[in-house]
């Protein structure tokens, strides 16, 4: 069995199936390690991504890894009203991720890349203080070690490996939406995607209607994991978004009646990237830094990005046979001055939208079109906040640090 | 132990771990393991826990 790489990669996710196809493309010896026993599952969640991504990485997906196609998003008010927000961001597909994840990957190890499924990463392998491997289980069996001079963290939320290397890699409670999705049929869409907003409906988050295939869609909440709105086992006060859901199921005309076919949940970031990406011999890259988009909790089409960003820097790094820090930060700078950028921005906002009440979220649904949507989303605030603020200039207090 | 997971209602989001600021709990093979030595009693995992699988009992009133 072969145990040393240039490249070892935890997590077969779509930053690491990324990650792994442009490395070996180019000749690098890579292996990655996923702990599920098989890629793709559990699917944790709304399984949406934008096609821009897809588009400019070149890649064809197949049929089957899509649901169906998107042509937008519609966001709701508390009041019912909504606006149709459309751009390349919301043109895409709802995925088939579990069939999705598995074929991205597969794509890799068609370029040369090695993949090992049900393999815990048990811990960091230092040598000489440097970073030089690690120790892996496969199937709960007698953990044994694989060197590289590079080992990269693509584990999403959890970060265990992260957090092992020293980088500080766990969100607060403040810092994440927790989750709770069913898989229902049936449901009549439009091919839109559906957001509601509202403190009543999704304390600082809110529900997500994705639609699918054959009637069906996941429909979805996140609300923030720091409020206390009910009493969880052993009596503490916590986080309910099963409850949120069920209540917004019970009320929804078409959802009430409908069935569901498959449970699902997770916690979704949406906070900001972590502090520092890199060390000497590593790298965290995508879900695991918290490269995720704030509003929407979206990871699949930022982490696809941010694996050739990376890639691109671990080419050169492995040209010069460096990979300390400061040469991988090339990485971490190129992704905060590129994505990085609208991810900051999309925090602002959401910061801006948790301080907001629902009676004056409803009066800047009346007051705006579907062009300023589009141009809040695409990080232009200045139209937007000054229409409404001139009907309502109370709200500048709340909306000023969007234009300042 | 600070907390109990009733792993009937554990849906393996992996939501507990991500916000446990020590890594006292980890998803192995299918299931989610606690390991009470790293525990600092905090209830992060609980308060986030989508499921409500995880039953917590403040420091002094654990069993």
């Amino acid at each position: 069995m072969k145990t040393d790489y240039d490249v070892i990669i935890v997590g077969a996710g779509p930053t690491g199936a990324t990650l792994s196809r442009v490395l070996a493309q180019n000749g690098l010896e890579v292996m990655v390690f996923d702990k599920r026993k098989e890629l793709g599952e559990p699917v944790r969640c709304g399984e949406g991504l934008g096609a821009r991504e897809v588009v400019a990485q070149g890649i064809d997906l197949p049929k089957p890894c899509i649901s169906t196609d998107i042509h937008g998003a519609k966001v709701i008010a508390p009041d019912g009203s909504s606006i149709v927000w459309k751009d390349k961001e919301t043109t895409g597909w709802v995925l088939e991720r579990k069939i999705f994840d598995k074929w991205l990957m597969e794509q890799a190890v068609h370029k040369g890349a090695r993949v090992q499924s049900y393999t815990r990463v048990i811990d960091l392998v230092k040598n000489g203080g440097k970073i030089s491997g690690v120790s892996v289980s496969h199937a709960d069996h007698e953990p044994y070690e694989v060197s590289a001079p590079l080992v990269i963290s693509a584990e999403g939320m959890e970060s265990t490996l992260a957090r092992k290397a020293g980088i500080r890699a766990t969100s607060t409670l403040y810092d994440v939406d927790t989750c709770y999705q069913y898989e229902m049929q049936e449901y009549d869409h439009e091919n839109l995607i559906e957001l509601y907003f509202g403190n009543e409906v999704a304390p600082r988050g809110y529900v997500w209607i994705f639609p699918k295939a054959d009637k069906k869609a996941n429909v979805g909440i996140g609300i923030g994991a720091h409020l206390e709105t009910g009493e969880k086992e052993g009596g503490i006060r916590g986080a309910t978004p099963k409850e949120y859901l069920d209540k917004f199921i019970e009320s929804h005309a078409q959802l009430k009646d409908a069935s569901k076919l498959q449970d699902f949940g997770g916690i979704i970031s949406v906070g900001a990237p972590i502090d520092s990406f890199v060390k000497d011999n590593f790298m965290v890259v995508g879900t695991a830094a918290r490269q995720v988009d704030p509003i929407h909790g979206g990871g699949i089409a930022l982490s696809m990005e941010a694996g050739v960003i990376a890639a691109n820097t671990i080419l050169k790094a492995h040209k010069a046979k460096d990979y300390s820090a400061s040469l991988l930060k090339e990485y971490e700078n190129t992704w905060r001055a590129g994505p990085g950028k609208k991810v900051a921005k999309r925090l602002l906002l959401r910061k801006v939208m948790e301080s907001t009440s629902d009676e004056d979220f409803n009066y800047i649904f009346k007051t705006i079109t579907e062009q300023d949507l589009n141009d809040v989303m695409a990080g232009k605030f200045a139209g937007p906040v000054a229409k409404v603020v001139a009907g309502r200039p109370q709200l500048l207090g709340n909306l000023k640090a969007l234009v300042s | 132990m600070p907390i109990e997971i009733n792993h009937s209602r554990c849906i393996q989001c992996i939501g507990c771990a991500s916000v446990c600021p020590v890594g006292a709990i980890e998803l192995i093979g299918l299931r989610m393991v606690f390991h009470p030595e790293k525990c600092i009693s905090c209830g992060a995992c609980a308060k986030a826990c989508p499921a409500n699988a995880i039953k917590f009992f403040p420091k002094g009133e654990d069993k």
